[in-house]
């Protein structure tokens, strides 16, 4: 059971620096709270106490997003649901509607943010490779003097560990902006015990951009999770591909790449099997998404993997 | 602190009341304003069986602080049925036969309505996504979706209201025939009040402090600072029992709450009432107990050794039952066979995993009847045993079974009433006890987890001439149902097969898991699990299909079992014919696998689950407005 004396829903990003400020030491900052109340259960926690909970759902900064043709804009307390539902977003975050399908369930996604998951920092985070694909970046608010301060700081370098992030004392994770891609193919490929509600044991976020023939890979973007410790971008992998035309063998070379980055506490040889199918399943879906010339792979190794 | 105070509409009303700031939405509509349709079944968002509405988006009251709905628009189950009238989905549900226990169907009922508000043509691929985060444990689903197709086509036209009409019956007619569930307007409208949903004026909360070990002397136990707390009303230990304490199905080796040491992690130790549950959680964590560890044993073959560590004075080889049987001579069976084949199998421990963990509310009524409101599946031998236990003739002694939220078995064991009593009775007031989820995993029986070896053997034909198996259950801590469960698993071992020579051995044994107790077919999975896949390994060497081999072996009208029961009728041979029809079974002996066998896959038979129902062409999702 989660416990507190005071509940706070600051209205602007002063309010909650305020607020931070006068309950320094004693606070806990929640957004969609699903991770946080699961968290204080037996098992977990158990009960806690937390003397005040700062939400900063309510933010309207936190909420705000803005799309164009090279750049997209989240708020951090944007619930997960919107990467499924907003065309503008899916348009420009190919992967982002795949991963968000299989995130929780339609439920969870709407109260779930994008900042939360990122802040959390498990090591098995689905929204988190996707990003990652996307080349983002966190902003970080912080109070300095009178002013807000803020910085920059790429996703990959801010999760640190298992649930460890480079957010400091008195920070907020404000908002995340990455590259958007319309016209490349995005596929999320993640494996668990059932098919809502279920945490990933791998998962995997590919974007691809064929040339106009539907050939030859011109971009190739993959980042992958629950493997290790972190989220991990495969440049190497992208590297291999990028400017390559499309076939089975460069795909089943790529696949074996990053099997030997599994360093998981449990479960390796599974997940090493799982990252060699997903890569393949993952790439081809984004191949035939990104609008592969049908001829360009083999029926058979489609049908296996895709 | 500050309460804060929360103004909402709900169901259309406009509310205003006080809350706590650590009080989550699903406590606010429970507690504060009584809506009880709305049900905690885990309280992780897991399960779904609170869903609502908060400004039209479907969400996991558990999962919501209390805060985030001030000045939101609510709507819960109550909400879709003001009128009085059942909604168009409501009806379907009762149309279908979709609620069983009904403890998720509140919860069913608004995701489904959020899916056909959300699409009104929504496919059956997106129904079971838009459902996915809903669980159920009675229907398999399949009802469910029934009652969503249904009234989506009501709703958007393509079926008539008449469509969810009570289908005509013949008369006298009930086998085969589509019956009405008479409960299910209470169910689906969430106006039917489980256990945890009951409240009486001046109740106390009780809550429970649980063994942390698996075997443990009870050195003592200081519950002063609970006792000290303002709040609480009551503290009980085993200390408390004025009677002869212990329970259980056959042998009553269960105290009421541990004496003397402990058995099993989770087992309850103390309880504490107070005017709230915060309190009486607090007040719980506040008693100290000083155990000795003991030396524990989890193996049940480990278990039966000489010099275990021995759990029950009573039972100094850890036993809690042993059932052989014996029938011709086994001995000559295996010399006349052809083929002789032995293997061993095992099963696992399963919890029940019913949507609704164990409730209960007890008081001590005008008449100085003690009264328990509880989900019991067994509430005459609870009364029976209580009455002993709290040393009360057996008419100051009432059990009312609360409609149960899932059972399958779990709720046989009085593992929580008799607290409620005592605490009832020590306090003068009205007590409730709600489980949580892990409360309920930890604590409460398991399917009992077995070890088979099992020889069988039989002539070239395929005819049996001899079974002999030893099957060992892990009975865990305590007896509850072990014996009856071993004795099931003895008498149905050898199958609905005429077998001249039987050997059988069950044993059900003491170790420090958790108890093992009744679980839907009570012996008869673990012990059929084993004959079965032993006739498969079988007919696999012998040439035979699996079909064939059962229906050589089959017992016919008129057979006597192998614990001599005179059967008139045997409809096993019917079953087989249909199971082989239905299942499009390619003849012959099961060597061939994967894809050169032609029953696999066609009409009948289910696609691996996939998720993007919600996806066009496969690129990019519907919008919202596209799909409204």
């Amino acid at each position: 059971m989660l416990l507190c004396d005071e509940y706070l829903t600051p209205a602007t990003l002063d309010e909650a620096f305020d607020a931070m400020a006068r309950t320094a030491g004693r606070h806990r900052i929640v957004a969609g709270a699903t991770d946080t109340l699961p968290w204080a259960r037996e098992g977990r926690a158990g009960d806690v106490h937390v003397p005040v909970l700062i939400d900063v759902a309510k933010i309207p900064e936190l909420r705000e997003r803005s799309v164009d043709e090279r750049r997209v804009r989240i708020g951090a307390a944007t619930p997960i649901q919107r990467f499924l539902d907003d065309p503008a977003l899916a348009r420009a975050l190919p992967c982002m509607p795949r991963c968000a399908v299989w995130f929780a369930d339609d439920q969870i996604r709407e109260s779930a943010t994008i900042g939360g998951n990122i802040v959390n920092a498990s090591p098995a985070a689905d929204g988190t490779p996707g990003l990652i694909a996307h080349e983002a970046h966190v902003e970080l608010a912080k109070r300095q003097g009178g002013g807000i301060t803020r910085r920059r700081v790429k996703l990959d370098q801010f999760v640190t560990g298992p649930g460890r992030t480079a957010l400091e004392p008195g920070e907020l994770l404000v908002a995340i902006e990455c590259d958007a891609l319309p016209g490349y193919g995005g596929s999320f490929e993640k494996v668990g015990h059932r098919r809502s509600l279920v945490i990933s044991l791998v998962c995997l976020a590919a974007l691809v951009k064929l040339d106009a023939a539907g050939r030859a890979f011109e971009d190739v973007r993959l980042a992958i999770a629950g493997i290790g410790p972190v989220p991990k971008r495969l440049a190497d992998v992208e590297a291999f591909l990028r400017s390559h035309p499309v076939s089975a063998e460069r795909l089943e070379q790529a696949a074996d790449m990053p099997v030997e980055l599994v360093a998981s506490r449990t479960r390796q040889g599974y997940r090493r099997e799982v990252v060699r199918g997903f890569m393949l399943r993952g790439l081809i879906n984004a191949v035939q998404r990104a609008g592969a010339d049908p001829a360009v792979l083999p029926r058979a190794l489609e049908a296996a993997y895709a | 602190m500050p309460d804060l105070t929360i103004a909402a509409s709900v169901n259309g009303r406009r509310v205003s009341k006080s809350a706590k700031p650590h009080q989550r939405l699903l406590d606010f509509l429970r507690d504060n304003l009584n809506l009880t349709g709305s049900k905690e079944g885990c309280g992780a968002g897991e399960c779904g069986s609170c869903s609502v509405f908060v400004d039209g988006v479907l969400i996991k009251s558990c999962l919501v602080p209390v805060a985030k709905a001030q000045g939101a628009d609510i709507e819960t189950v109550e909400g879709l049925a003001r009128s009085g009238e059942l909604s168009v989905l409501q009806k379907a549900f009762h149309k279908t036969g979709a609620s069983q226990c009904g403890y998720c169907i509140p919860g069913m009922v608004m995701a489904a309505t959020a899916a056909i508000r959300a699409n009104p043509f929504v496919g059956n691929e997106e129904i079971k996504e838009r459902l996915g985060g809903n669980i159920c444990r009675c229907t398999g689903y399949q009802k469910i979706f029934e009652a969503v197709e249904l009234a989506r086509d009501v709703l958007n036209g393509r079926l008539a209201a008449t469509a969810l009409a009570e289908d005509e019956q013949e008369d006298g007619r009930f086998i085969g025939a589509n019956v009405r569930r008479l409960d299910a307007p209470s169910k689906v409208s969430g106006a039917l009040k489980y256990a945890g949903d009951m409240v009486m004026l001046g109740m106390l909360h009780m809550a429970v402090l649980r063994s942390p070990h698996a075997h443990a002397r009870i050195v003592s136990i200081d519950a002063s600072e609970a006792e000290a707390m303002p709040g609480v009303e009551g503290v009980i230990t085993c200390a408390d029992v004025p009677g002869e304490d212990g329970f259980g199905v056959y042998v009553h080796d269960q105290p009421i709450m541990a004496r003397g040491k402990v058995r099993y992690v989770g087992e309850a130790v103390a309880a504490v009432a107070a005017q709230d549950e915060v309190t009486a959680r607090r007040a719980c964590a506040s008693i100290k107990v000083h155990y000795e560890p003991l030396l524990a044993v989890f193996d049940p073959e480990a278990a039966m050794r000489p010099g275990a560590p021995v759990l029950h004075d009573y039972a100094p080889d850890n036993l809690t039952k042993h059932i052989p049987i014996r029938v011709g001579d086994v001995a000559q069976g295996f010399a006349d066979s052809d083929l002789i084949v032995e293997e061993s199998y095992s099963t696992q421990q399963v919890e029940h995993a019913y949507l609704e963990p164990e409730a209960g509310l007890a008081y001590v009524d005008h008449d100085g009847v003690v009264t328990i409101v509880s989900p019991s599946q067994n509430i005459t031998h609870h009364r029976h045993m209580l009455s002993r236990i709290i040393a009360r003739p057996i008419n100051k002694v009432r059990f009312i079974m609360s409609p149960v939220g899932g059972g399958f078995g779990g709720k046989e064991d009085m593992i929580y009433q008799g607290m409620l009593a005592l605490m009832a009775m020590k306090t003068r007031a009205p007590v409730r006890l709600v489980f949580t989820r892990e409360e309920s995993i930890i604590a409460t029986a398991k399917r009992h987890p077995s070890r088979t070896t099992l020889k069988m053997g039989l002539s070239r034909g395929g005819r049996i001439r001899a079974v002999e198996m030893k099957m060992i259950c892990d009975g865990g801590a305590y007896g509850l149902s072990t014996e009856g469960v071993v004795r099931k698993a003895a008498i149905l071992a050898a199958g609905p097969y005429a077998v001249p020579n039987v050997k059988i051995d069950t044993y059900g044994v003491y170790t420090n898991n958790t108890p093992s107790g009744a679980f839907r077919s009570f012996g008869a999975l673990q012990a059929q699990f084993a004959t079965e896949s032993h006739l498969d390994i079988c007919a696999e060497q012998l040439g035979l299909d699996p079909f064939e081999i059962r229906r050589i072996n089959a017992m016919r009208d008129g057979a006597t079992s192998h614990t001599k029961q005179r059967l008139k009728s045997v409809s096993y041979l019917r079953a087989l014919d249909v199971a082989e029809q239905a299942s499009r079974w390619e003849k012959g002996a099961p060597t061939a696998r994967g894809d050169v066998r032609g029953d696999l896959g066609g009409d009948g038979t289910r696609a691996p689950c996939a998720l993007g129902a919600r996806f066009d062409d496969g690129t990019t999702p519907k919008s919202q407005s596209e799909v409204a």
